[in-house]
């Protein structure tokens, strides 16, 4: 390794610069995140005509949206739980499903592994979009058009969850699974209190990664989904917002709790998010 | 005995891990498979989600080939790519050398950056539609500045830009610390060797660095080229693909063709067509950039 304090002078006055310049930009970056908290903060009247940081701050804006389920029939708070709903049991099936056939790919001998593996390799080339409008005929031939399922099913085996479960499990050493074979452990005590502790870090990137996919997932719900009653977040802001556009007080309270989750999700977890992008800060 | 214990016992396994793998192929067979069989019925069918899909040949694709919204679309593509390349490459590549100079706070502004990429695209969106609105913010600082506004989302020719600047400030992060990872693996003989030569600096980025960096380079583009022909949530949340079909993208086309003019046999041929071009553009531009930089 080389040492960077070595290389790149440390004190100059053009690092200085950069520096001040760098954290000029990360502020810029957040800026729209500001603007948008500040924005559900403020009256709508008041949102264009002050500044970023003076003016009125009420609640009221969020008040608006756990009152539009009657006024309105745009159930906010109805939608909140939906998408927690879906994306939770998205996610716990998909960590699932992964471990314990990403662990049948890395571990278990049988015939055919290594055909079910291309197949893995060759759907996930295969763009999504392309799959979408025939998908849309199966759900609606099952007969599942505005429901929950419509939104879960489709996705809760993963092939990505599947391969990247199975690059890591091939690293655990063998002699620990036929060890927990002579305890005569089972099967699912040995992919639960065995491959998922010693390989966190992928479990958690898979978690992660499968829960921001589909908390943010806006095109489907939207081709599947026109009861309000079962609509995720995402969407019924985006309709709230076609209708409403104007009142953006309360568009831009639905956007911080459309936003939050993830922000804090990030900010918890940034270790594994960096660690699934394959980035290091080094 | 003991030997023909351990068989029964890894028999049981293989069986257990069989059935693991038809468990998730089945899921396949419904959920991929079925629809992939549809895909192809589709493309050479007419239907209107209602009535049973009659054999029509190759109409559908003379439809689309006949579809001036369609062709829009791709010609779309290209003009966002020709906003969004440069203006993503400068800034991502901006971001990686000042990441390189910097001493301290270098996680924190690495997360700033990195938190419009793990943000809800419906949220994202609506935001900038205010912040870029005739009214919002960005144009009240120009007119109080610089006493000018400009027409970001109202313009034909503007909006497109700004869809590209929203974008843009999506992937900078990502993209950053990407060709951040290539910088920090180049050798340091390499620019002492340059600075014994005098290089200038100029000379230097485009005959040393990027160089040094094609890999991470043309990853970055792969990206780019594949958010060009995907993107759906920005411009159907801030422009609808307007004004004037200036920002109407691919996906765009395919929803409204599906959805609106119940035409799902052309969308999905759309969907087929829109893939195998992007999948081509993707393997032209690799063709022509990608480098095998070796270390002699």
């Amino acid at each position: 390794m080389i040492d960077l304090k070595k290389i790149i002078p440390q004190k100059t006055v053009g690092s200085w610069i950069i520096t001040i310049l760098m954290y000029l930009l990360a502020i810029t970056w957040l800026y729209p995140y500001i603007w948008m908290v500040m924005a559900s903060l403020k009256p709508t009247p008041e949102i264009y005509h002050t500044d970023l940081f003076s003016g009125t701050l009420t609640m009221e804006n969020y008040q608006f949206l756990f009152d539009s389920a009657e006024k309105i029939n745009r159930p906010f708070l109805k939608s909140l739980f939906n998408s927690f709903f879906i994306t939770l049991t998205v996610t716990v099936s998909v960590v699932i499903t992964s471990a314990f056939i990403g662990y049948a790919m890395a571990k278990i001998d049988f015939r055919g592994r290594a055909q079910v593996n291309d197949f893995i390799l060759f759907q996930m080339v295969v763009p999504a979009m392309v799959l979408m409008i025939p998908l849309f005929v199966l759900i609606k031939q099952l007969g599942l058009i505005n429901t929950y399922s419509a939104m879960i099913l489709p996705v809760m085996m993963s092939g990505w969850g599947i391969f990247m479960m199975a690059q890591a499990f091939k690293g655990t050493p063998n002699d620990y699974i036929d060890a927990a074979k002579l305890d005569r452990a089972s099967l699912r005590q040995i992919v639960f209190n065995l491959m998922v502790p010693l390989n966190k870090a992928i479990v958690a990137i898979v978690a992660l990664f499968t829960f921001t996919g589909t908390w943010d997932n806006f095109m489907w719900p939207l081709i599947v989904m026109s009861d309000v009653e079962k609509m995720p977040l995402s969407v019924l802001l985006a309709t709230f917002s076609k209708q409403y556009g104007t009142d953006v007080g309360p568009v831009m309270a639905g956007s911080v709790l459309q936003a939050l989750p993830l922000v804090l999700l990030f900010i918890i977890f940034r270790k594994y998010f960096l660690q699934g992008m394959s980035l290091s800060l080094k | 005995m003991k030997i023909g214990n351990i068989n029964i016992v890894e028999i049981k396994e293989s069986q257990i891990g069989a059935a693991l793998a038809i468990s998730f192929l089945l899921f396949n067979v419904i959920f991929w498979a079925y629809p992939f069989l549809w895909l192809v019925i589709l493309s050479v069918t007419e239907w209107r989600f209602f009535d049973v899909p009659t054999f029509s040949g190759l109409k559908n694709f003379f439809a689309v080939l006949y579809d001036p919204e369609f062709w829009r679309s791709l010609w779309n593509v290209i003009r966002f790519l020709g906003y969004y390349v440069p203006i993503v490459l400068a800034c991502s590549l901006g971001f990686a050398f000042g990441l390189q100079h910097i001493g301290r706070g270098k996680v924190f502004i690495a997360l700033s950056f990195l938190v419009a990429h793990i943000s809800s695209g419906v949220a994202y969106s609506l935001v900038f539609e205010k912040i870029f609105s005739s009214t919002g913010p960005l144009n009240t600082f120009l007119a109080d500045w610089f006493g000018f506004t400009i027409p970001w989302l109202s313009s034909p020719n503007m909006a497109m830009l700004s869809i590209s600047l929203v974008v843009t400030w999506k992937f900078v992060g990502y993209y950053g610390l990407i060709l951040y990872s290539g910088l920090v693996a180049i050798p340091q003989e390499i620019y002492d060797a340059a600075k014994l030569d005098n290089t200038k600096l100029l000379t230097k980025l485009f005959k040393v660095t990027l160089p040094m960096i094609n890999a991470q380079l043309v990853m970055v583009l792969v990206f780019a080229i594949t958010v060009a022909f995907g993107i759906f949530t920005e411009p159907y949340m801030i422009t609808g693909g307007g004004p004037m079909e200036s920002t109407n993208m691919p996906l765009l086309v395919i929803y409204e063709t599906a959805f609106n003019r119940l035409q799902p046999s052309r969308a999905a041929l759309m969907a087929i067509i829109i893939a195998v071009v992007s999948y081509l553009v993707i393997k032209i531009m690799r063709k022509l950039l990608e480098k095998n930089v070796e270390l002699v």
